[in-house]
């Protein structure tokens, strides 16, 4: 089951770096958290899991979205 | 071999980055089971809670979790200070405004939004507060009641409609909330020398036999103090004033 | 093992993302991803020792190991601090410049 997790978090770290939309990458990010908080769930550390959940998949997210969206959207480079 | 000019650069240095953090992650050193058994030993007796992780962040390395207050401090005064002079404030463009409204609204922010999360704001900032308090006795504690505080304020932010703003994100408000909370971590920290132990120590080790009401108090000074901070980024970040 | 490779993998794509993108944001994005992989993996090494939450109810024994969890909460708050800090750099930058790209900036600021 951590392979399993440890896979997609993989993928989704290539699908966030190599977006042309950085919304998309944001969101991306945001379910990398999400699945590595499944995953110290699953490896007996329920306190970091909270932690990970609230702060990567919220914090992170939003301030992320919100430089996106007072900037641009698109990756020009 | 086609190769851009720009690319051996990056491959270059990553191949010896690769070269020397390999040996870390193949390393077959059986990890070390004395501080887990001495934990699991004296943990509990020592310092009043029965959730180990936060013995350990309150008891046996308070000093970590100080100088992480401190680097909180920091990043919230550095946010600040950037985003005020480079002006960041609310921009004026077409809202979904209903015809009649008199109340502020952001772009593509629609009355859905508003009416969730004004709803759940209270029941997230209950949550985090429960998160907080029952730290020493179940998953949770400072670090995280604290994150969950600052998403129900982020909650509270985006979810007031019209004049019926709470006081809770108000920026000098929460300013305040945190830079009382550290001047009151220090003083809790200092009271340990006082009834002869050191700095950080349990100043209620030879009184009661509960000393997990200073755990109690630490978590909770700590989870106003995070919660406080990265709310006050998150508002800053949003534009309201 | 195979756990340890995908971290390894993990924390090399974070490190060439640092080096070879030419985005400021992707450059900060890759900065997260670093830090991700080093706290999976002190968690996952902390918890071979043990199967039971590190929760001292009655007759629980062989706890996972709880001084890696410990450290990892600290690590994951101070990580949101740097990311929020700069992230309100690369804002100061793109209202100053215009750009995100740091061959327009390094251009701009003149060096």
């Amino acid at each position: 089951m951590t392979v399993i997790l440890l896979l997609l978090i993989l993928g989704l770290g290539i699908y966030t770096l190599f977006s042309r939309d950085l919304l998309h990458g944001v969101i991306a990010l945001s379910a990398l958290s999400l699945l590595s908080a499944m995953l110290f769930y699953i490896l007996h550390a329920p306190d970091v899991a909270i932690t990970e959940a609230a702060v990567g998949a919220g914090v992170t997210t939003i301030i992320f979205v919100w430089i996106i969206r007072h900037t641009e959207r698109k990756d020009r480079c | 071999m086609l190769m851009k000019r720009s690319l051996i650069l990056p491959f270059f240095s990553l191949f010896l980055v690769a070269a020397v953090t390999l040996p870390v992650f193949l390393d077959e050193t059986a990890w070390p089971e004395s501080s887990r058994n001495y934990l699991e030993a004296e943990g509990v007796r020592e310092s009043g809670a029965r959730n180990l992780v936060s013995a350990i962040y309150l008891g046996y390395r308070a000093f970590d979790t100080l100088g992480e207050t401190i680097v909180l401090l920091v990043a919230v005064t550095g946010t600040i200070g950037i985003l005020k002079k480079a002006g960041a404030v609310l921009e004026e463009q077409p809202d979904f405004a209903l015809p009649g409204e008199k109340r502020q609204s952001n772009f593509m922010r629609t009355h859905l939004l508003e009416t969730v999360t004004g709803k759940l704001g209270p029941i997230v900032l209950l949550f985090g507060f429960y998160v907080m308090l029952y730290g020493h006795l179940s998953p949770g504690g400072g670090f995280q009641g604290g994150v969950v505080v600052a998403s129900g304020i982020v909650f509270l932010a985006l979810g007031n409609r019209g004049d019926a703003k709470s006081h809770l994100v108000r920026q000098d408000v929460l300013g305040r909330i945190e830079a009382l909370a550290f001047f009151l971590l220090l003083l809790v920290s200092i009271s340990g020398i006082f009834t002869g132990g050191g700095f950080l120590d349990n100043p209620l080790k030879q009184y009661t036999s509960m000393p997990a009401a200073f755990i109690v108090l630490l978590n909770i000074i700590i989870g106003l103090k995070v919660g406080a901070g990265i709310g006050v980024m998150c508002i800053i970040m949003l534009g309201k004033e | 093992m195979i756990e340890r490779l995908i971290l390894f993998l993990l924390f090399l794509l974070g490190f060439w993302g640092i080096l070879a993108k030419r985005n400021v944001i992707k450059k900060i994005i890759s900065l997260n991803l670093i830090n991700s992989a080093v706290v999976i993996l002190f968690v996952l090494e902390g918890s071979r020792i043990g199967d039971n939450v590190p929760i001292m109810e009655e007759g629980i024994s062989r706890v996972v190991d709880p001084v890696p969890q410990a450290l990892m909460l600290t690590a994951i708050v101070i990580g949101v601090c740097v990311t929020a800090l700069s992230l309100a750099l690369a804002f100061r930058l793109y209202k100053a410049t215009g750009t995100f790209h740091i061959d327009e900036i390094r251009e701009k600021v003149g060096k």
